[in-house]
C-alpha cells in the first residue's frame, strides 16, 4: 500500500491528504507518484490550494529541455527563475525525490552551495546508487541529489534548492523553487 | 502544519540599517566562532540595496558575501516585545572563523534561541516538582527550599560524600565558577565529576605527566606545521573552522597530514586527495601505531637531538627534589612505580627499543594497517631534510584517541612529541583539538583526601562517582545540564541502579504540601534510596523525565551575558541575545539561592558580571587567566563584561597581562613558547602588580620546566583490549563518536532543528560492506547491535597490591560483572568505516551506543575507555527510510571530487 494512500485512510489524516507543492516533493516516494506529470487539480477548491499556488507564485514557467534529449548523468545547465540563476538538469538513472520522467530520476538544482555560495558545477556525481553535487570546492559540502538536495556531510544550512520541474510531453518546464539561493533574500528579486 | 517538518522558504527578511547588533561565539564546538546577532522589532525589514539594509552590501550578494539563510532567522522576545533576530558568522572577523566561515552547527544558531512557534516550545520554564510520580509546576521559592531542606539534611546525615555532584564543565565561567564554590568549596563533596567522566581527574594524563598542557597551540600553529599528525578525530567533523580556515589551506600549500582513524570522513578523504596518510587502524591500537613511528625513527637516528638535550628530562631531573620530582607527582601517585618513569632519553629509546609490540611490522599487524605506512608517517614527521633542516611537525589528538586507551596513548603521543621536537615553538606543537569549549573556572578544590577510593600506594584517587552510586552510597543527586545516564558508558546498568535507587522506592511524595515532600524525600535517601535534583534547559530522558525531583528551568546561551575560551584560549563575551523563556534562570543564580538557603556565605551575586568578577582570581595561572582583563578593566572604569563586550568576535588569548605603564592588555598567542625573549614578556608587563607568570609560558608543566619522557608499556592495557577483541565471527569492533552535522547537543540540533532531524532521523550505525554483506545488511535496513559480554567495574575499592586496578586482576577478583547492551539503528553501509569496525553517534540519547561500551576506567587515569567495545549485529527488518527519498541519506562521506 503506498504512503499516500495509507495517509489518506484516518479521518485525522485528511489534512496530510491535502498535498502542497512542498508535499509533493518531500514526500514523493517509489509507491506514491505513478505518473510522470505534477497533477494540478489535486486540491482544488481548499486551504491548501492557495497555498499551494502561492508556493510557485510569482515564478516563471520556462522550458528547459526535453526529456528524449537526456542522458544518463549528463547535467545541462541552464539559468531559472532569472539569468543569475546558474542550474543543472541531469537525468540521473536512478530514482530520486521530485524527479520527473518515467522513471522519476530527471531533476534540477541551483549550482550555488547554500553554504557560503561556492560554485558547484563540474562537481555532480554518480557512485554507485548514490548522486551527489559536490564537495564544494569552498568548504566542501556535499548534497545527495536523490533526496531533494539534503547534506550528505559538510556545512549548508539548508539543502540545495531543487528546481520544481513539470513535464508536457516531451518538453521540461521549471515552474518553482524549493529553498533560497544563496546570496537572495528571495528568490524572485525586484529588478 | 507542524514544525518539526523541514520546510523551504524562498524569503528571508534582512536587518534593516538601524538593527542592533551584537556579538556573541557559537555555543557548541571547541573552535568558538565568532558570531554577530542582528536584532529589530517585528513588522519591518531591511531592503536588498546596500543603503537598506545592516551588512551595507548589496543582494543579491556574492559568493563568500554576507547572506542570511532562512533557517538563520527567528523571531524572539526581547525585553518583552516581539523581535526579529538573525545570527549569523561576522563577516569582519579577522581572527578564528576569519571572514566569516561558519559550520552548520553554529550557522544554525537562531533556532536556538526560544520561540513558542518553533520545536523550542517545550523550554522548561518553571521549576518542577514530582507528586505521585508526576512533574508539576511549583514556585522557585518552593523547589529551592525542598531541595536545600533535602541537601542540608543528607549532608548532615549521611555525610557530603552521600551528596554528589554531576555537571557540565564547559557551560561558562560564571556558572562553573558558582557549581564548584558549591559542590567542592562549601559542601565539599568528593563525589563531584564533570558531564563527560566518572571522577574528577584529568582527560589526558600522559600530557600532564609529560608537562604538556591541553591547548597549548593557537590554530595558526596547527595551519603552520609542515607535517601535522592528528589522532582520533576528523576536525572537519568535529572542528570544522579549524579544518577549512587552517588545514585546507595548509594541505593545499604541502602540508603532510598524518591521520589516526578508523573511520575515513570528508576531511581525511580531502587530505588524502592531498597526499595525506590515513593511518585506518582498529579501535585501541593507536599506542602500539604511535609507538612504531617512534622506533622508526629512533632506529634511523630521526630524533630532534638538540631539542631533546636542551628539553628532556634526565635521570636526575626526572628525580629532582626530593618530594617535588617525579616520585611526587600525579604519575607516581598513580602507583605505577617505574612503569613509566625512564632515567631520561636514551633510557626510553634502549626501553623502546626491547618492546617487540613496536616492531613497524608487528603493531601493524594488530591495527591492522601497513608497516610501510608507519614507516612513512616517520619519515614526514622527523627525517630531517637535505639541507639538514627538520620538517616542522605538530600533533593533535582528540577523544577518539585519548578515550580508547587512555593513559597508554597520552603516554605514547607525548613521547613521539618529544622525539619530534614538537611542543614549544610555532608551528610544532602538541595539544588537544578540543571537543567542548573551555568555560571552567574553579570554585573550589576538590577534596581528594576526603575520596574512599585509593589505588595501591599511598595515593587516594577522585571518586568514581558512578561506581559510588551503583554502591548505593549516593543519596542525593545534584545534576546541571548533563543526561549523566546515557553520556556514560554501559549506560543500562546506571539507568537501572537509577531506577531503583530513586522510583522504585517506596518513599514518594503525595501531596502538593512542601513539609511533606521533604519528609517523603528525607525518608526515601534515610531507606537507602536517593533524590535527584536537576537544572536543564530541556526536559531530558530519562534524568529529568524519570527520576528528577526537583527541576530547575535554566537560562543558556544567549539569555544571559557569559564568558567562555575556544580551544587557542581565546576568551569572549557572549551576549545576551533575547530574554530567558518564563521563570528560567541561570545555573550561577540557581546556586546562589541553594548557597544561601543552606547558610552558605558569600552566593548573594547580584548578575553575571558579578560572579565572573569574583570569580577572575580564581583563574590566575590558568591557561585562560582572565584575572588582568578585570584589571585592565577597573582602570579604565568599566567592569569585567563591559570590557569582555568590547573585545567583540576577537575577544584575547589567554592567559592575559596588563602593562600598569602604557595600560595594554595583551593575551598569549601559545603556551610553553620556548621562542618568547624576556623582553617580550616584560613588554606585556610581567611580572609586575597581579600579572602572575608561571612555568607554562615559557617552559613545560612539569617539576624542572622541561619534558618528561615516558613509556607507554602495552602491558598495563593489552588485557582488557584482547578481552573486547571480537571473539567470533559474528563480533565486530565498536565504537563511536560525533558526527559533523550534530554535534553532542541533541537538545537542539537532533531533536529541536527540523532539517538536522530530517537528515539524521534516527540513529545510525556504520558498516563495512564487507561486514554488510554477510550478515545480509543493506544501507537503510533496521538493525539491532547487542552485545552480551559489556564489562563493567562495579565496585568502590582500596587498592593494596600493585596491580588491583589491572582488568585482569578485577576480573579475577569479582568486581568486573558482565552486562547486556544493545541499541537499535539504521544501518549505513559504506566503506567510510574500516572492515571488522562497526560506528555509531555516540550520543544519541534515544538509542545509546554506549550501552555495549566498555565500563571499566582506565586502570592508571580513572578515565573511561569509551571508544572501545565490541558488538553483534543484525537485521531486524527494514527502516522507514530505506525507500523513500526526504530523510536521511545514505551517502558515503568519503566522496571527493574527481579530477
Amino acid at each position: 500500500m503506498s504512503e499516500q494512500k495509507k495517509r489518506c485512510d484516518t479521518p485525522k489524516s485528511h489534512n496530510a491528504c491535502m498535498m502542497n507543492r512542498r508535499d509533493f516533493i518531500l514526500f514523493s516516494s517509489a509507491a506514491i507518484v505513478t505518473t510522470s506529470t505534477i497533477s494540478l487539480t489535486l486540491l482544488p477548491g481548499t486551504a491548501h490550494a492557495a497555498e499551494q499556488k502561492a508556493q510557485i507564485a510569482g515564478y516563471p514557467r520556462k522550458k528547459i529541455g526535453k526529456l528524449s534529449e537526456l542522458k544518463d548523468n549528463q547535467p545541462v545547465d541552464f539559468n531559472y527563475p532569472d539569468d543569475k540563476g546558474s542550474c543543472t538538469l541531469v537525468k540521473m538513472g536512478v530514482e530520486a525525490g521530485g524527479g520527473i520522467g518515467n522513471q522519476k530520476d530527471v531533476v534540477a538544482f541551483n549550482y550555488l552551495c547554500t553554504h557560503q555560495g561556492g560554485p558547484l558545477q563540474g562537481t555532480y556525481q554518480a557512485t554507485d546508487e548514490h548522486r551527489t553535487l559536490g564537495p564544494c570546492p569552498l568548504h566542501l559540502s556535499l548534497y545527495d541529489l536523490r533526496r531533494h538536495g539534503i547534506i550528505v556531510s559538510g556545512q549548508a544550512y539548508q539543502s540545495v534548492p531543487q528546481v520544481l520541474l513539470e513535464v508536457d510531453g516531451d518538453d521540461i518546464y521549471a515552474v518553482g523553487m524549493m529553498g533560497l539561493i544563496f546570496g537572495r533574500n528571495k528568490n524572485i528579486m525586484d529588478a | 502544519m507542524s514544525n518539526d517538518i523541514y520546510t523551504p522558504q524562498d524569503h528571508v527578511p534582512l536587518p534593516p540599517k538601524d538593527a542592533e547588533v551584537l556579538t556573541t561565539a557559537c555555543d557548541y564546538c571547541i573552535v568558538a566562532c565568532g558570531y554577530k546577532a542582528y536584532r529589530w522589532p517585528i513588522g519591518s525589514e531591511g531592503g536588498p540595496k546596500a543603503a537598506d539594509n545592516a551588512f551595507g552590501i548589496d543582494f543579491p550578494s556574492n559568493v563568500l558575501q554576507a547572506w542570511v539563510a532562512p533557517t538563520q532567522h527567528n523571531v524572539v522576545m526581547h525585553k518583552g516585545k516581539k523581535h526579529n533576530l538573525i545570527v549569523v558568522p561576522d563577516k569582519d572577523a579577522t581572527v578564528v572563523n576569519k571572514n566569516g566561515d561558519s559550520s552548520i552547527r553554529g550557522g544554525l544558531l537562531a533556532q536556538k534561541c526560544f520561540n513558542p512557534d518553533t520545536p523550542t516550545k517545550d523550554r522548561l520554564q518553571k521549576p518542577l516538582v514530582r507528586i505521585n510520580g508526576e512533574l508539576q509546576p511549583t514556585s522557585w521559592d518552593d523547589a529551592l527550599d525542598i531541595a536545600a531542606a533535602l541537601a542540608k539534611h543528607v549532608i548532615a546525615k549521611h555525610g557530603a560524600n552521600a551528596y554528589s555532584v554531576k555537571t557540565y564543565s564547559y557551560q561558562f565561567v560564571e556558572n562553573t565558577y558558582a557549581i564548584t564554590k558549591f559542590a567542592r568549596r562549601h559542601v565539599n563533596t568528593a563525589a563531584f565529576t564533570f558531564h563527560d567522566t566518572p571522577s574528577d581527574v584529568t582527560s589526558t594524563p600522559g600530557f600532564r605527566d609529560a608537562g604538556y598542557d591541553n591547548f597549548g597551540p593557537s590554530y595558526d600553529d596547527w595551519g603552520n606545521a609542515e607535517t601535522l599528525m592528528v589522532c582520533g578525530t576528523d576536525p572537519y567533523e568535529t572542528k570544522t573552522i579549524l579544518y577549512t580556515q587552517y588545514l585546507m589551506p595548509a594541505l593545499a600549500r604541502g602540508q603532510k597530514v598524518v591521520m589516526l582513524n578508523p573511520r575515513e570522513t570528508a576531511g581525511v578523504a580531502h587530505a588524502k586527495k592531498h597526499g595525506g596518510l590515513h593511518l585506518q587502524l582498529y579501535p585501541g591500537t593507536d599506542t602500539l601505531v604511535v609507538g612504531a613511528i617512534t622506533r622508526v625513527i629512533l632506529e634511523n637516528g630521526w630524533e630532534d637531538k638538540e631539542w631533546v638535550k636542551k628539553w628532556v628530562n634526565n635521570k636526575w631531573e626526572s628525580n629532582s627534589g626530593f618530594g617535588q620530582g617525579t616520585r611526587n607527582t600525579p604519575w607516581q601517585w598513580r602507583s605505577t612505580w617505574g612503569k613509566f618513569q625512564t632515567k631520561g632519553f636514551e633510557d626510553y629509546k634502549k626501553w623502546l627499543l626491547s618492546q617487540d609490540e613496536y616492531k613497524a611490522e608487528n603493531a601493524a599487524k594488530v591495527a591492522g594497517v601497513s608497516a610501510d605506512d608507519i614507516r612513512t608517517a616517520a619519515k614526514w614527521m622527523a627525517k630531517p631534510k637535505a639541507d639538514g633542516s627538520r620538517p616542522k611537525t605538530s600533533i593533535g589528538i582528540e577523544k577518539g584517541f585519548y578515550w580508547s586507551n587512555n593513559t597508554g596513548n597520552t603516554n605514547a603521543i607525548s613521547s613521539l612529541a618529544t622525539t619530534v621536537g614538537a611542543g614549544g615553538r610555532p608551528g610544532q606543537m602538541v595539544g588537544r583539538f578540543g571537543g567542548h569549549q573551555r568555560g571552567g573556572t574553579g570554585g573550589g578544590k576538590y577534596p581528594r583526601a576526603k575520596s574512599p577510593e585509593k589505588v595501591p600506594g599511598r595515593r587516594k584517587r577522585s571518586l568514581d562517582t558512578d561506581r559510588w552510586l551503583v554502591s548505593g552510597h549516593t543519596r542525593m543527586a545534584h545534576v546541571v545540564g548533563t543526561t549523566w545516564v546515557q553520556s556514560m558508558t554501559g549506560s543500562e546498568g546506571l539507568a537501572a541502579k537509577f531506577h531503583e535507587l530513586v522510583v522504585a522506592n517506596p518513599n514518594q511524595p503525595k501531596t502538593n504540601n512542601k513539609a511533606d515532600i521533604i519528609a517523603a524525600l528525607k525518608a526515601r535517601a534515610d531507606s537507602g534510596g536517593m533524590v535527584v535534583i536537576d537544572h536543564d534547559i530541556y526536559l531530558r530522558d530519562p534524568i529529568g523525565a524519570k527520576f528528577a525531583d526537583i527541576i530547575f528551568p535554566a537560562a543558556t546561551w544567549g539569555e544571559e551575558d557569559f564568558i567562555r575560551a575556544n580551544g587557542e584560549r581565546r576568551l569572549r563575551l557572549y551576549q545576551k541575545l533575547a530574554d530567558a523563556p518564563g521563570e528560567a534562570k541561570p545555573d550561577w543564580w540557581i546556586i546562589a539561592q541553594l548557597g544561601q538557603r543552606m547558610g552558605f556565605d558569600g552566593f548573594d551575586w547580584q548578575n553575571a558580571n558579578d560572579v565572573a568578577e569574583e570569580s577572575s582570581r580564581f583563574s590566575r595561572g590558568n591557561r585562560k587567566a582572565y584575572h588582568m582583563i578585570k584589571v585592565a578593566a577597573h582602570a579604565e572604569g568599566k567592569t569585567l563584561h563591559q570590557k569582555m563586550r568590547e573585545l567583540g568576535t576577537t575577544g584575547i588569548q589567554g592567559p592575559t597581562f596588563y602593562n600598569y605603564k602604557t595600560g595594554k592588555l595583551s593575551g598569549s598567542k601559545r603556551l610553553h613558547d620556548t621562542t618568547l625573549t624576556p623582553e617580550q614578556c616584560a613588554e606585556r608587563g610581567a611580572p609586575i602588580g597581579a600579572n602572575m607568570v608561571n612555568k607554562k609560558m615559557t617552559h613545560f608543566n612539569s617539576q624542572t620546566g622541561k619534558i618528561n619522557i615516558q613509556k607507554h608499556p602495552w602491558g598495563l592495557y593489552s588485557d582488557i583490549w584482547e578481552f573486547v577483541q571480537p571473539k567470533d565471527d559474528e563480533e565486530l569492533w565498536h565504537t563511536n563518536g560525533r558526527i559533523n552535522e550534530i554535534w553532542q547537543t541533541g537538545f537542539d540540533d537532533r531533536e529541536r532543528r527540523p532539517y538536522i532531524k530530517q537528515r539524521w532521523s534516527h540513529q545510525f550505525v556504520e558498516i563495512h560492506p564487507a561486514d554488510a554483506k554477510k550478515r545480509g545488511i543493506e544501507s537503510g535496513d533496521k538493525v539491532l547491535v547487542y552485545s552480551d559480554r559489556v564489562p563493567a567495574f562495579e565496585d568502590t575499592l582500596v587498592g593494596v597490591g600493585g596491580d588491583d586496578f589491572q582488568f585482569s586482576e578485577l576480573m579475577k577478583n569479582g568486581h568486573i560483572k558482565l552486562l547486556k547492551g544493545a541499541y537499535e539503528a539504521v544501518a549505513l553501509v559504506s566503506d567510510v568505516i574500516k572492515q571488522g569496525v562497526l560506528y555509531a553517534d555516540a550520543l544519541n540519547t534515544d538509542q545509546p551506543s554506549n550501552s555495549v561500551q566498555v565500563r571499566v576506567v582506565d586502570n592508571i587515569s580513572g578515565n573511561y575507555n569509551y571508544k572501545l567495545g565490541s558488538a553483534k549485529i543484525k537485521k531486524i527488518g527494514e527502516s522507514e527510510f530505506k525507500k523513500e527519498f526526504k530523510r536521511m541519506s545514505f551517502v558515503p562521506r568519503n566522496i571527493v571530487t574527481k579530477a
